[in-house]
């Protein structure tokens, strides 16, 4: 035989997911004991070091998640229960692996599951949060400042003005010019799928390579000052140090064209990395902008270890989609103007 | 309890309808749902590259003159962390794509549906070499 290749019918695919949160509930009570929702934190798990003495981070992590950014509409508790956020994760985890109806939007795309991309087969540290925003307590984004408001309209005015999505390829979004994924924010939320990262520790540095879309943040430090306020970087200008057994990582000198959830470049980011056990990090980070908000606000995702490799995610060199995008918009173009001139033929 | 098991449902269902998947760019943009199809062909070449995968496959059309056709899949990235190179689909495997051309009118297609000729899905991953196996408890 000359490949054996690995083609499962589809119906294994779900047992298979159902059977690791079967795994769940044990492993948490296990863990969750004296860290219940308001209780004591849970035993504090030292890191090990790296050669020169920092808490070791190192390692291939997945951020990816089911918890979404604000706390959804008809959920006002701030926690799942253990069985309702495994029955979150099962719905999931069930409804990836269905197939779409025919004919409709979602349909006109690849399945998920047929690549290994469902949420389920990736590394995932369930979490018992209704969202990742934990202040405000209402897991919503704080109001928008009068300056937010005024510059969110200016914007849409600016996005009506340079035409349609597909009019011209500076319209089309960062991601499908493979300029800059949410992965990479900062700050760094998993999106649907390839939401790994490889963090190395050197003297005086520690490196993030988010694998989508293969970007690299070798952050100093060393306390150097940050980068002259002239100097923008679509990530930014980031100095870390070690508070303890936690990395914080501000981040300031972003533009406004990656604009996080609606931010000005006047955003400042403060990212604290801290490893609660072998397996985890407790990602935090705080938003202060308030050309944006009237209010700073604090999200949290875990990253849970995963194995490698990272594949480089090249993703400029085959982005085929970007040209059949535009040259379908261009051939449906073509198609209206032939139609709209036959019709005034007609009269 | 009636009431708490219908919050619940409205909880996750809530929560489930605010996470969802998106892909890397919009493709009913790049392919037209008003011509879905369905073809069947053996795979001449697999890319195993970013941002999508794309497999190019050669179609007999009625007249039996051979007509390649590329189609698009998913990052092979996950793929390739579960040991899956470009010779795991061996060349000259028959596949039967459904899915919808693309809106120039080329012969290219978003493959939504991978079958063998036997009509079995294909599913390349469907392993789960990382398993979550911690609730994480929250913290304050």
């Amino acid at each position: 035989m000359a490949h054996r290749f690995p083609v499962l019918v589809r119906g294994l695919v779900v047992p298979a997911a159902l059977l690791w949160l079967a795994t769940v509930p044990a492993a948490g009570q296990a863990r969750s004991a004296g860290a219940r929702p308001g209780g004591s934190a849970a035993k504090a798990y030292t890191p090990p070091r790296t050669p020169d003495g920092q808490p070791d981070l190192q390692g291939i992590w997945s951020n990816t998640t089911i918890t979404p950014l604000e706390r959804p509409k008809g959920v006002t508790g701030e926690f799942f229960t253990p069985e309702e956020a495994i029955e979150a994760a099962k719905r999931a985890a069930a409804e990836e692996a269905e197939q779409t109806e025919p004919g409709t939007i979602a349909d006109v795309h690849y399945d998920f599951t047929q690549f290994g991309l469902d949420r389920s087969q990736s590394a995932m540290a369930l979490s018992l949060r209704t969202s990742l925003i934990v202040d405000p307590t209402d897991g919503k984004l704080p109001p928008l400042s009068e300056e937010g408001r005024r510059r969110a309209a200016e914007r849409a005015a600016e996005r009506k003005r340079r035409g349609g999505p597909h009019d011209a390829v500076q319209n089309e979004p960062l991601g499908a010019r493979c300029i800059l994924m949410d992965r990479n924010g900062p700050p760094m939320i998993g999106g649907a799928y390839n939401n790994d990262y490889q963090i190395m520790q050197a003297p005086g540095y520690v490196m993030i390579l988010t694998e989508m879309l293969h970007d690299v943040r070798i952050i100093p430090l060393d306390g150097r000052p940050h980068l002259p306020p002239n100097v923008r970087q679509w990530t930014g200008s980031y100095r870390g140090r070690w508070e303890g057994q936690t990395l914080v990582v501000e981040t300031t000198n972003l533009t406004d064209k990656f604009a996080f959830q609606g931010a000005s470049e006047n955003m400042r980011l403060t990212e604290r990395f801290t490893r609660t056990d072998e397996d985890t990090i407790r990602y935090q980070f705080t938003v202060d902008d308030p050309s944006t908000w009237t209010r700073p606000w604090s999200a949290e995702v875990l990253w849970k270890k995963t194995t490698g490799p990272i594949f480089e995610h090249a993703c400029h060199e085959g982005n085929y989609g970007l040209y059949n995008t535009l040259s379908g918009a261009r051939a449906e173009e073509k198609r209206n103007a032939e139609e709209a001139a036959k019709k005034g033929s007609l009269k | 309890m009636r009431t708490r098991r219908a919050s619940v449902a409205v909880a996750v269902a809530a929560l489930l309808a605010a996470a969802p998947l998106l892909a890397h760019h919009a493709f009913s943009a790049e392919f037209d749902i008003n011509k879905p199809i369905r073809l069947q062909g053996t795979i001449t070449k697999w890319e195993m590259i970013n941002p999508h995968s794309w497999f190019h496959v050669d179609v007999k059309d009625p007249d039996g003159k051979v007509v390649p056709w590329m189609i698009e899949g998913g990052s092979p990235n996950q793929l390739i962390k579960a040991g899956v190179t470009k010779k795991t689909l061996a060349l000259g495997t028959e596949l039967i794509i459904e899915g919808y051309q693309a809106k120039d009118g080329s012969n290219k297609a978003v493959g939504r549906n991978l079958l063998l000729a036997d009509g079995s899905r294909l599913v390349l991953g469907g392993s789960a070499p990382d398993v979550p196996t911690t609730l994480e408890p929250p913290r304050k």
